[in-house]
C-alpha cells in the first residue's frame, strides 16, 4: 500500500483552515487596516488620538487592574479545590460534579445573579447577609476599584472551575513517591505545597493563566451588566462606540478593537514562544 | 490522613461549594420566590417558604419568549452541524499529517480559539449586511462556530489519535474508498467524540454572546433577550429566561464531564 502523505491529510484540514482564515483572520486584518481610516481620508491616526480623548487610557487601566485581579483570585481558589479534589473522601464525586457547574452557566446569567447579589446600593443578598452577620454594609460600586472587586468575584464564579480542572490535571501528574520522600523529611502539608506540588505544576499554571488571562481581556457580557460605560473596558468602549449610530463612532470602535487585539496578540505571541520549544 | 487534614478537607470543601453553588441558589429563589420575598426587599430573607410558578409562566407568555427560542435554537444546532462537518475532517486529518504539520494546524486553530469575538464582529457586520446576513441565526451561527470549531476540532482529533490506524488500512485494503472508510469505519468509532463535540458547540452557540449582540441586536438570542430585559428592568422576566437558558447546559456539562479535562480545555497546548 502507498504510504500516506501529508499532502492527502491535509486536505481534510483544509475547509476548516480556510473557514477560520476567511472569518477571524481576514475580519481581524480589515478592522486594524480600517482603523487608520475615516470615511474621507486614508491613513490617518485620528481615530486614536479621539480615542484618548475619549478615556482610551483609563479604559487600558481597568482592563490590566480587572484581568490580573481576576487572575489572583481563581488562581488561589483553584489551587485550593484542586488540592481538594486531589484526596479522597466521601461525596468526592458529586464535590467533582459540583464544581464545573458554573463552566455550564452562560456569562449573561451569571450577570443576572450577580446584579441581585451586588445590586447598587441599597441592599441586595450580599448585603443581607452581612446584615444577617450584624457586620457593616458595603456598597459594591463605591468607586472604580470597589466596582472593578466586584466584577472580578463574579467573573471569577464563573471562570474558577476551567482553572481547577487544568490545575488538577497538573497536580495529578506528580508523583506521590515525591510526597511520601518529602513526609518522612518531616514536611508538613503547607511546605509540601510550596516545595513540590507549586515547581511541579509551574506549566498548568502558566497554561491556566493564559487561557484565561486573553479571556479577562475579552470580558464584556459581566462588566456590560454590572457597570454599565461607567467603568470603560475595552471591550465596553469599544461596544459604546460600535453602538452608537454616527459612522464617525464606528471608526473609533475599531481603533479601539485594534487595541484590544494588540494586547491579546501580544499574550499569543507569548504562549507561541512559550510553547516553542516543545513543538 | 491525619484528623486535622480531614477537617480542612471537608471545611475547605465546603466552603467552596458555598461559592459555586450560592448564586445558583439566588437565582433560583428569585424565579421561584414571589417578588415581595425577594427583589421588592431591600435586604431579602436568605430563605423562605413561599413559591410560586407565576414568574416563570408570566416571562415565558407574555415578553416575546418564542422567536428568541427559536432563534436560539436554529443558531446552536447550525453551530453544532457545522463543528461536525468541519471538525470531523480535519480531526481525521490532524490525526494523520506529520507532527510539524499538525502542530501548525492546530496552532492557527489555537489563535482563532483567542481572537477577540468583538474584534471580529465589527468589520465582519458591515460584510453581513452586504450579504444580508446581518441579524439572521445564519450570520450569528457562521461567527459563533469560530468559538466552537477549534475546541470540536480539537476533541475529534484526541478520540481519533486513540483509534489504531490499522483497522483503516485494513478497510482500504478491503476495497472501501476513503469516503467509505471515514463514514462507515471511523464515523462509528469515532461517535462518542463527534457527540461531545457537537454538544460543546450547540452549549457555546446557546450561551454566547458578544457575537449575538454585535451581530443580531434587533432579533435577539436568548441570551440578548435577558440583556435586553435587565436594561427595561424586567428583572423577573430576565431571571426567568435566565433559569429556561441555564437547565439544559448544566445537564449538558455534567454529561460531558469527562471531556473537561485539562488537555481539551488548554487547547492542546502544553505547559
Amino acid at each position: 500500500m502507498r504510504k500516506p502523505n501529508d499532502l492527502n491529510y491535509l486536505l481534510f484540514i483544509f475547509p476548516a483552515l480556510l473557514y477560520v482564515g476567511y472569518f477571524s483572520f481576514y475580519p481581524a486584518a480589515r478592522a486594524v487596516y480600517l482603523s487608520f481610516q475615516t470615511p474621507h481620508s486614508h491613513f490617518v491616526l485620528v481615530n486614536y488620538k479621539s480615542l484618548l480623548y475619549y478615556g482610551l487610557s483609563s479604559a487600558v487601566l481597568n482592563t490590566v487592574a480587572l484581568t490580573v485581579g481576576a487572575l489572583l483570585i481563581q488562581l488561589a481558589i483553584g489551587l485550593g479545590a484542586a488540592s481538594i479534589l486531589l484526596r479522597e473522601f466521601r461525596g468526592k464525586r458529586v464535590f467533582s460534579a459540583l464544581v464545573i457547574i458554573p463552566m455550564g452557566v452562560a456569562t449573561v446569567v451569571a450577570a443576572v445573579t450577580f446584579s441581585f447579589i451586588f445590586p447598587p446600593p441599597p441592599g441586595g443578598y450580599a448585603n443581607a447577609l452581612l446584615e444577617l452577620l450584624h457586620l457593616p454594609q458595603f456598597n459594591w460600586y463605591a468607586n472604580t476599584l470597589a466596582s472593578l472587586f466586584t466584577v472580578m468575584v463574579a467573573d471569577s464564579w464563573k471562570n474558577t472551575p476551567i482553572v481547577t480542572l487544568i490545575l488538577l490535571a497538573g497536580m495529578s501528574g506528580v508523583s506521590p513517591d515525591l510526597y511520601r520522600a518529602a513526609e518522612i523529611d518531616g514536611a508538613g502539608a503547607l511546605r509540601r505545597f510550596i516545595h513540590i506540588t507549586l515547581p511541579n505544576i509551574r506549566g498548568s499554571i502558566a497554561v491556566a493563566l493564559i487561557i484565561r488571562g486573553v479571556s479577562e481581556f475579552n470580558i464584556f457580557a459581566l462588566p456590560l451588566v454590572l457597570v454599565g460605560y461607567r467603568i470603560p473596558l475595552l471591550t465596553t468602549l469599544t461596544y459604546e462606540f460600535y453602538s452608537s449610530a454616527s459612522i464617525g463612532d464606528y471608526y473609533y470602535s475599531l481603533a479601539s478593537a485594534t487595541i484590544l487585539l494588540a494586547f491579546v496578540a501580544a499574550f499569543i505571541l507569548v504562549v507561541l514562544k512559550l510553547g516553542g520549544g516543545r513543538r | 490522613m491525619t484528623t486535622i487534614q480531614r477537617v480542612l478537607v471537608y471545611a475547605g470543601a465546603a466552603v467552596v461549594t458555598a461559592y459555586f453553588l450560592y448564586p445558583l441558589y439566588v437565582l433560583l429563589l428569585v424565579g421561584f420566590a414571589p417578588v415581595q420575598y425577594t427583589l421588592d426587599k431591600i435586604y431579602p430573607a436568605q430563605f423562605t417558604m413561599h413559591y410560586t410558578l407565576a414568574n416563570l409562566v408570566t416571562a415565558l407568555t407574555s415578553y416575546g419568549f418564542i422567536d428568541p427560542l427559536v432563534k436560539s435554537l436554529k443558531t446552536a444546532f447550525l453551530v453544532g452541524g457545522l463543528s461536525v462537518a468541519l471538525g470531523f475532517p480535519a480531526g481525521y486529518g490532524l490525526s494523520r499529517v506529520s507532527k510539524k504539520v499538525s502542530s501548525a494546524a492546530s496552532t492557527t486553530l489555537f489563535v482563532v480559539n483567542m481572537m477577540p469575538a468583538i474584534v471580529i464582529a465589527i468589520p465582519i457586520s458591515t460584510q453581513f449586511v452586504r450579504l444580508g446576513l446581518y441579524g439572521s441565526f445564519v450570520g450569528v451561527g457562521l461567527a459563533q462556530e469560530l468559538v466552537a470549531l477549534p475546541l470540536a476540532t480539537f476533541i475529534i482529533y484526541g478520540t481519533f489519535q486513540a483509534i489504531p490506524r490499522e483497522l483503516e488500512y485494513q478497510a482500504r485494503i478491503d476495497g472501501a474508498g476513503v469516503g467509505r472508510t471515514m463514514l462507515g469505519v471511523l464515523a462509528p468509532l469515532a461517535k462518542p467524540g463527534i457527540a461531545a463535540a457537537f454538544l460543546l458547540s450547540w452549549m457555546l452557540s446557546w450561551d454566547e454572546f458578544t457575537f449575538a449582540i454585535l451581530l443580531s441586536p434587533v432579533h435577539p438570542t436568548i441570551p440578548i433577550l435577558i440583556y435586553h430585559n435587565i436594561q427595561r428592568g424586567n428583572l423577573l422576566a430576565s431571571t426567568a429566561f435566565a433559569l429556561f437558558l441555564t437547565l439544559p447546559v448544566v445537564a449538558i456539562t455534567i454529561m460531558l464531564q469527562k471531556y473537561l479535562k485539562g488537555e481539551y480545555l488548554s487547547g492542546g497546548v502544553k505547559g
